[in-house]
């Protein structure tokens, strides 16, 4: 687990595993807000096709077929992650009583007041932004299979209920957009970078682990012995 | 972990599995039973001559008749569809009934076709075709556009912003747009939206309360039929027999509850409606249709994808177990 470096030692913190399902995710659901918005006519009207390598984002069958495809592989990556966490009882991400508090610890901590918290493997901001997150892709993909059946022959939802799951789907867009922002606008804060290496290479810096991370640094170095 | 059994294994497993499947696709919807009885027209090309001695055909100036009080009354001063410098307004043209328009929902195209040796001077009476499986009202952004369970497609014209995308997936292009009325004019009217869209909706009011669209009465050859949608179907097989004719309407778009009898191909008919078009000032303008044969639905392509998409949580199932059961085995904790 511990790995000795040329300049400095190096925590696992993410396997293959969580990798995977973070780039997938993140790759697809950037697709999908990309093509979900062709499927308004704002390209067209605001010439977004007329840069170069672009013509083809104002084609809705193109842009609609790119959409169903990153779906499915943002469905395939939700449903790996729900099953592999959920085999292997491993909810690390999900929220704990006392989150709240400890999130307004951490950044009244990062600007300098107060002292934060020890820290398991995720901080408490982080398995909040989880939830935010995870729910709201949750709601774009269960808005998202009802949009699909929709456009099949021989299914036709009422016209009220298809209007609020359609609204849903946007809204739920935007809520994903929100979460995205303040995912990556927490890496503004420099107290938050060293965890940046983790999510490419899976491996943190041990020092830091052990500084800020320090209850699930325990747990694992004791399991390891 | 190294205690960790198959049999645990596999309980686990199947209770994520079952939690991962549920709520990702969601459960079954029974979307189709219903003991509504769909509603459909034939139109006789044999019997419409585009009531030749009037200034207007009669089906048309009832349409405008019927749905007047639906007809955009827009603000004075239109804007652009910022950044072009360009807008649909039509409201300067109310009285126009050579095509498609937000004042004109129905018109009549008039074409001379050679079939067989012999010319026909058929008239075609053209609107809304009510699809089966209407792609205007699927790609709808915000759902305002829908097909009632009788049948027809309806525009909401309260919640339309008029984008215009339900025109450009109608292989007819049918829905017509007026700028300067309607809901973006409250959100933001310089940067979104583009008025309303307006069509056909086979005057489903009139035909709630058991009476026949506004066209269907007042056609005076009973060219337009107006019944049970399988009955239609029916009725314009057994007129196309009778004639050795064509039908339309049938399987264009994956199928629509307008079915056309023409004693001449359709193909030949589009072709001639094409050289209209092509022949007007501004050939690009919406409102003027063809009759493109065996024209595909929009969605066909999408949907053979959806149906690859319910592989994708099968797929997520496997991988995650696999992947579970090695880390597991190996006593990682930390992946």
């Amino acid at each position: 687990m511990i790995k000795e470096k040329a300049v400095k030692k190096t925590i696992k913190r993410h396997g293959l595993s969580i990798l995977f399902v973070h780039w997938t995710v993140a790759i697809s659901t950037f697709i999908l807000i990309f093509s979900g918005f062709g499927q308004m006519p704002l390209y067209k009207r605001y010439m977004l096709d007329r840069l170069p390598g672009l013509s083809w984002v104002t084609n809705f069958s193109v842009t609609l077929s790119i959409h169903y495809w990153a779906a499915a592989v943002l469905i395939l990556a939700i449903t790996y992650h729900i099953v592999f966490h959920g085999i292997r009882r491993d909810f690390d991400m999900l929220p704990r009583k006392g989150d709240m508090k400890q999130s307004a610890q951490i950044i009244m901590a990062v600007f300098g007041f107060g002292k934060e918290p020890e820290n398991d493997k995720y901080l408490a901001e982080q398995r909040l932004a989880y939830v935010f997150i995870g729910g709201s892709l949750l709601i774009m993909v269960f808005t998202g299979i009802i949009k699909v059946l929709k456009n099949l022959p021989h299914i036709n939802f009422s016209e009220g209920f298809i209007y609020w799951i359609t609204q849903m789907h946007n809204l739920g867009t935007f809520l994903v957009i929100i979460g995205i922002v303040v995912h990556l606008g927490a890496f503004i804060f420099k107290e938050n970078w060293p965890m940046l290496p983790g999510i490419f290479t899976g491996k943190i810096d041990l020092e830091y682990a052990k500084r800020r991370h320090s209850i699930w640094y325990n747990r694992v170095s004791g399991k390891k012995g | 972990m190294s205690d960790f059994s198959r049999r645990e294994f596999l309980k686990r497993s199947a209770a994520a599995g079952v939690a991962g499947g549920v709520a990702l696709t969601g459960f079954g919807k029974n979307a189709g039973a219903s003991d509504i009885v769909q509603v459909g027209t034939m139109i006789d090309l044999t019997r419409c001559d585009g009531c030749r001695g009037l200034d207007t055909p009669a089906c048309v100036t009832a349409c405008r008749e019927e749905n007047k009080d639906v007809f955009p009354e827009p603000i004075e001063n239109i804007g652009n569809y910022w950044p072009h410098k360009k807008k649909e307004d039509w409201s300067k043209k109310r009285g126009l009934t050579s095509r498609l328009t937000p004042y004109n929902w129905t018109f009549v195209q008039n074409v001379s076709v050679e079939h067989g040796g012999k010319r026909y001077d058929l008239s075609v009476p053209r609107r809304c075709m009510h699809c089966d499986n209407p792609p205007c009202a699927n790609v709808c952004p915000f759902s305002v556009q829908y097909k009632t369970p009788e049948g027809p497609v309806i525009i909401d014209h309260d919640l339309c912003f008029g984008g215009a995308k339900c025109r450009d997936v109608c292989p007819w292009g049918i829905p017509a747009r007026q700028a300067g009325v309607g809901a973006y004019l409250k959100i933001a009217p310089k940067l979104a939206g583009g008025g309303v869209m307006y069509k056909c909706d086979l005057c489903y009011s009139r035909t709630k309360k058991g009476h026949e669209p506004a066209c269907v009465e007042a056609c005076p050859r009973n060219a337009i039929i107006f019944g049970e949608k399988e009955k239609m179907r029916a009725l314009a097989h057994k007129r196309a027999a009778e004639i050795n004719g064509y039908i339309y309407g049938e399987k264009e778009n994956g199928g629509t509850s307008t079915f056309y009898v023409s004693p001449v191909p359709f193909e030949k008919i589009d072709a001639e409606l094409m050289k209209q078009k092509a022949a007007q000032p501004n050939p690009k303008a919406p409102g003027f249709p063809g009759m493109p044969v065996n024209v595909k639905n929009f969605t066909e392509t999408a949907n053979g994808i959806a149906w690859s998409m319910a592989i994708a949580p099968v797929a997520g199932i496997a991988a995650a177990a696999g992947a579970a059961y090695k880390t597991m085995k190996g006593g990682g904790n930390n992946d």
